[in-house]
């Protein structure tokens, strides 16, 4: 992204040469990603490539053991996963997880626990509704009783209700039927337009690549791949990665 | 560092404990070798001659009450330390053996004499009384006699309580057992035509040897203690170092895997309670010989808890640690707290502190208590003895030692079967798998021919390990058949299908973290020794030799993997790289003997070359004739090794074929790439 | 055994009314427990010994206001004052003494999975017995009690104005704590953690902080019921953890461990069979026959009635 100066500007999210372990394992190796303002920038990869990993240690669960995490500018190391809610940067969780026994409103507000509650709050709420018309109609059921794709659309909201800068994604059309994936893609493309940096983690390598603006691919916790979403889709060396079979380095 | 540290052993209190232990720098470590003959032997001969020596009866009295609790302290270690199993309601098998003997042994029951007790009064057993007006019977049953039979009273009670029971979680099974211990003395306090209620029973019987009674000193009851300590402390170790006592201590570690590993879990349960109450009954007999009385109060919660304390204290799991524990604590409640409330006293007249000056220890035992079990359970979960033994650590040239690559050759004969088979070795037909209102597995067949390698492959969630779950009996099939060697397997424990001849691993890894390499792989032959409690018991050389034939095995399965293991067999798995913890899972599989052996990722987290290495060592177990499932993601070890591929997506088989034909089948494509919106 | 009902019989109703004021308390104290239980899955057995020690705090309190026995009775505003002055203090001082013991003996366990943390709370609890028994004696003491007494006569059994006290105060607290959990950020963050701990991490929840809330509500309850306690029976003794606690676990094992509406329904249910059963059987079976269903609950309904927990092995 260039400013109005022409020069590149910070990136709102940045790994670098970051490892992980858990244990002795070691499962992210030295990597670096880069997510400008306003991208939509989507995580590939198959089995054990260490794509949710990533997600936990944006959100903070997970420590690297080396190298450094970098949002707005700032590092990230030490801070409290609640600061980072506070900052803006809000987790869509891998299937749903959903609060069971709270209802769908209470799950919304869930969302916005960092939050005070000001007019903020209830426009946030109204965009909740307009993106999805379902959820208002359901605002008072348990949340446990939703179809897989309403639960969904309920954590998309939830996570909205943070207000967020950047929605980290980890896997949005797992689980899902068909017909509720497209909706949940071209919702995150609504998102996008609307001014919010996506980072989504995928196994669904043809959907997301359709509507991503760059993409990384990870092979047991390596970046083997990236590049513009439109190159990536042409490159047949997507789908060695996902089956296993590139070599790393 | 990290943030996650090493995955935490899912076994709670006793398992964290021997986790701490390997971390801690003990300041009470005692070296490995207590158990050398020489320390025990000189350990035993002052004990011996302790009454000789130091003639005070009141002093010889104290230390048989501790020797009383050491037995239990022993008894409980079973239940709790070997097998994990957090009973709070011990004292309750305590009463029962107490109260068998004391009702046996005193004037308590008196029924009218009749002829129907004539034999047993030839026995001995009772006594034809007559006396002014009564014409009764007293019972006069021999301590000697009545020990193992309130052993065995109080086992059958720990069945009964136990068979309804034991299949609860860890924290419920501690509140029924609290439930049971604490109804026993309540019952027993409200029958009081047996057991004289509240006010106890009298006139117990002293025992008698060889017609001189055993009388009010104390020195008698020692040596009783003493070698009653000596019998459990002989037996706990001899059930400890065997099938028996590794069958416990893997159900500790991870019950789940001790099941697919062919652990009857319900039957070792089942044990693990009785002959803990069978300690206790016992050690209750001593108890009211001695006292010559015994009170409901004498066996309520407050000597569970203690018993428990004294374990916590002593170290879980460690025999020795345990009975120094009983000791310890009981000693200091009769030598040392009076000493130490004079000094508390007089410390109190120096600093003139009222209430330093009127303390009394004595009263106060129980807040000690909890202030240990609340220190020991924050800064020192293990013990003072902790249970898992210090290994040696290897040599700077064991570690640099370049690694070699064994052979599989030793291992003949595994996956051999019997006679031809006709037919594929594994035939799952339209199996079906549901989790509430998620179906995991939709109607899925497939058949693995005998000595064949099939790779079952799929993106994440797609109900790979739910296929394995399903046929080792840990998931419950909704609809559809397994059939393994022409016979139904659908449906039968985990045990019973490794019985039958498969064995597996898991995706994340499940090793019994506390135990050692060669431990581990030693319950991997459960199901293949034969030696049950009896045996182990008494070591007879049958057993020996099992024994001895079982570890050669081990060492020899783990030689498949050249020197990464065998140097490292005594360690501790947990301590182990994650390649080796891998390597070591699959040593435990084939332990067992299998004919068909399932792998789940049995790669992952390794690195291309030690992938390599292990996708040869699959190749030549298969030579050998073992039939394999193998659920991998690599598709480069899937070409290197499988004949034939079945590709999973959302619980349903969309493909099957050659590792070549699969990779370009355009559904398995759209399968892991995802389908695009065009052809929605 | 009771007559037809068709006459009430008036020892019957009797009994209903002595059990549903029992039950008030037990499920008091149920609650208490069963808040924490629903957060951590932890049995906390110092709770029903903070329940003691919150009763002679009570009795401190009262006696600070110049009270002592049942001699000197108040009425009116001075009545009200006083006993909320007892209750405020202490369920604010059994609230602390709850925060007290989760931030030095169980915070430094959670991470350990399986019983560490109910045998360090069994220490506790023998600590904290054990601390009263050696300080105030074994005993028992009279309690002081305010209350005048005034009776009402309900179809031929007393009703008595002690018993409308225990009624209304456990009903408020009760309907407080729905409230609480219901309506405030806090209370929603604590159902949150229950439900999913680390979604709710996620969210930006603390999650230490609800587990201190947790804590300290729960052992309110307890202090309240530990007053409640002494205002009906006049009496406390180093004991009664003992004895109302098994009641009151019961009662929460009984209407399912980690469920709020299961602690109150339980804790009735408890209350009605140890007055009945007291009556219509005998009072020294009352502990077997409440051990009895606690063990068949565990062993043949472990979830009770109303809960979700899964009792047996995964």
């Amino acid at each position: 992204m260039l400013d109005a100066n022409g020069m590149a500007e910070a990136p709102l999210l940045e790994f670098r040469a970051v490892d992980t372990h858990y244990g002795d394992l070691h499962v992210l190796k030295g990597v670096d990603y880069r997510i400008d303002e306003g991208e939509i920038v989507c995580l590939l990869g198959g089995n054990a490539s260490g794509k949710s990993t990533t997600m936990k240690a944006i959100m903070g669960v997970v420590v690297p053991s080396s190298g450094d995490i970098h949002y707005a500018g700032h590092s990230l190391a030490g801070i409290s996963v609640a600061e980072r809610v506070r900052r803006g940067i809000a987790p869509v969780l891998e299937a749903r997880r959903l609060f069971p026994r709270m209802t769908v409103y209470e799950n919304l507000e869930m969302g916005a626990y960092t939050r005070v509650r000001d007019r903020e709050f209830g426009e946030d709420l109204e965009r909740v509704f307009t993106l999805f018309p379902r959820v208002k109609e359901r605002l008072k059921q348990l949340a446990g009783t939703l179809s897989g794709g309403e639960q969904q659309m309920v954590a998309i909201g939830r996570a909205l209700m943070a207000h967020p800068r950047l929605l980290c994604m980890d896997e949005p059309s797992m689980g899902l039927a068909p017909i509720f994936v497209e909706q949940v893609f071209d919702i995150i493309q609504a998102i996008n337009r609307q001014g919010t940096t996506i980072f989504m983690v995928e196994q669904n390598a043809n959907m997301a690549l359709q509507i991503a603006d760059r993409a990384y691919v990870l092979q047991t916790g390596q970046v083997v791949l990236s590049g513009a979403a439109a190159e990536l889709r042409q490159n047949p060396l997507i789908r060695e990665a996902y089956l296993g079979e590139m070599k790393v380095a | 560092m990290s943030d996650l540290k090493v995955p935490a052993p899912k076994t709670g209190v006793i398992g964290e404990s021997f986790a701490w232990a390997r971390r801690a720098s003990p300041v009470l470590w005692l070296p490995p070798r207590l158990r050398s003959p020489v320390i025990v032997a000189a350990i035993f001969a002052f004990a011996l001659l302790f009454p000789i020596l130091h003639p005070n009866d009141a002093d010889i009295d104290s230390v048989a009450n501790a020797l009383t609790y050491a037995a239990l302290a022993l008894g409980l270690n079973i239940v709790v330390g070997l097998a994990g199993l957090l009973d709070l309601g011990y004292a309750a098998f305590f009463a029962i053996g107490a109260y068998a003997y004391g009702v046996a042994a005193s004037w308590q029951l008196a029924p009218q004499w009749t002829s129907f007790w004539e034999p047993f009064q030839w026995l001995g057993l009772v006594a034809h009384f007559q006396d002014s007006g009564s014409d009764v019977v007293h019972f006069q049953v021999s301590f000697w006699l009545m020990m193992p039979a309130a052993a065995a009273l109080a086992a059958f009670f720990g069945v009964l309580f136990g068979a309804p029971t034991l299949r609860l979680k860890g924290d419920y099974l501690a509140i029924v057992t609290l439930g049971f211990g604490e109804i026993v003395p309540i019952v027993v306090r409200n029958i009081p035509t047996v057991t004289n209620g509240a006010m106890g029973l009298n006139g117990v019987m002293a025992p008698q040897l060889f017609g001189w009674s055993f009388g009010v000193s104390a020195t008698p009851y020692y040596y009783v203690g003493l070698g009653l300590v000596a019998l459990l402390i002989l037996t706990s170790q001899h059930l400890k170092f065997s099938r028996i006592g590794r069958a416990w201590m893997a159900i500790r570690e991870d019950e789940i895997a001790a099941a697919t590993m062919g652990v009857d879990r319900v039957k070792m349960k089942l044990l693990a309670f009785a002959t803990g109450a069978a300690f206790a009954g016992a050690t209750g007999t001593l108890f009211v010989a001695k006292l010559q009385t015994a009170t409901p109060e004498m066996f309520m919660f407050p000597v569970s808890v203690m018993i428990l304390v004294m374990i916590v204290f002593g170290g879980i799991g460690s025999v020795w640690g345990v009975v120094l524990g009983a000791l310890i604590l009981q000693l200091l409640q009769s030598w040392f707290l009076e000493d130490l409330s004079q000094w508390l006293h007089w410390l109190g007249r120096l600093i003139d502190v009222g209430w330093l000056q009127r303390i009394e220890l004595a009263g106060s035992i129980e807040l000690i208590f909890g202030l240990i079990l609340v220190t020991m359970m924050l800064y020192r979960r293990q013990g003072l003895i902790p249970a898992t033994r210090r290994v040696a650590a290897l040599t700077l040239e064991e570690q640099s030692a370049p690694v070699t690559r064994g052979g599989v050759d030793s291992l003949q004969g595994l996956g051999a079967l019997a006679g031809a088979q006709a037919g594929p070795l594994l035939a799952v037909d339209n199996l079906t798998v549901r989790f509430g209102g998620l179906v995991a597995l939709r109607s899925v067949s497939l058949a693995v021919p005998a000595h064949s390698v099939l790779a079952v492959i799929g993106p994440n969630g797609s109900g790979k390990s739910t296929l394995f779950n399903a046929v080792t009996g840990l998931v419950s099939a909704e609809g559809g058949s397994v059939r393994f060697a022409g016979s139904e397997i659908a449906g039968k424990p985990p045990h019973v299908v490794l019985e039958r001849g498969i064995a597996r691993t898991f995706q994340n890894l499940r090793l019994f973290p506390n135990l050692t390499v060669l431990e581990n792989v030693l319950v991997g032959m459960h199901a293949r020794l034969h030696t049950g409690a009896v045996g182990a018991l008494l070591r007879l050389p049958r057993t020996r030799r099992e024994e001895h034939a079982a570890r050669e095995r081990a060492m020899q399965i783990l030689a498949i993997f050249g020197n990464r293991l065998v140097p490292r067999v005594d360690h501790v798995v947990s301590s182990l790289s994650y390649a080796n913890r891998r390597r070591v899972e699959i040593a435990r599989a084939l332990a067992a003997q299998p004919k068909l052996l399932l792998l789940d990722e049995p790669t992952a987290g390794m690195n291309p070359a030690e992938t390599l290495e292990l996708a040869d060592q699959i190749k030549s177990l298969n030579r050998l004739g073992l039939t394999i499932i193998l659920i991998e993601h690599k598709l480069d070890v899937v070409v290197n090794l499988a004949e034939r591929v079945v590709v999973l997506d959302h619980g349903e088989k969309i493909a099957e074929g050659t590792p070549a034909e699969i990779r370009r089948d355009p559904e398995v494509i759209r399968a892991y790439l995802g389908r695009s919106a065009e052809s929605a | 055994m009771p007559r037809p009902l068709m006459t009430l019989d008036p020892v019957f109703v009797q009994q209903v009314i002595n059990g549903l004021s029992l039950g008030a308390m037990y499920a008091l104290l149920a609650l208490g427990f069963t808040l924490v239980y629903g957060i951590l899955e932890l049995i906390n057995f110092a709770h029903f010994n903070v329940f003691m020690v919150g009763s002679f705090i009570g009795m401190w309190a009262l006696e600070a206001l110049g009270l002592s026995g049942q001699s000197i009775t108040l009425s009116g505003l001075a009545l009200v004052g006083a006993l909320i002055f007892a209750f405020a203090v202490t369920m604010l001082a059994s609230g602390m003494l709850g925060v007290a013991i989760e931030r030095i003996a169980l915070r430094p366990l959670r991470g350990v999975t399986g019983t560490a943390g109910m045998i360090t709370t069994i220490g506790v609890s023998y600590i904290l017995f054990n601390v009263i028994l050696l300080t105030v004696g074994a005993g028992s003491l009279n309690y002081p009690n305010p209350l005048p007494t005034v009776r009402w006569d309900v179809a031929g059994a007393v009703l008595e104005l002690r018993q409308v006290l225990i009624w209304g105060v456990a009903l408020a607290l009760m309907l407080g704590l729905q409230l609480f959990v219901s309506r405030t950020r806090l209370g929603k963050a604590m159902r949150a953690t229950a439900q999913d701990a680390e979604a709710a991490r996620m969210m930006g929840v603390d999650v230490d902080r609800v587990v201190m809330t947790a804590f300290f509500l729960g052992s309110a309850l307890a202090g309240a019921a530990a007053l409640i306690f002494g205002l009906y029976y006049n009496f406390t003794s180093f004991i009664i953890g003992y004895t109302a606690g098994l009641r009151a676990f019961t009662a929460a094992v009984l209407g399912g461990i980690g469920s709020v509406t299961g602690a109150m329904v339980g804790g009735v249910l408890i209350g009605l069979i140890e007055s009945l059963g007291g009556q219509y059987v005998a009072t020294r079976w009352t502990d077997v026959i409440i051990f009895s269903i606690l063990i068949l609950v565990l062993v043949f309904a472990p979830s009770g009635l109303f809960g979700r927990a899964a009792a047996t092995r995964s």
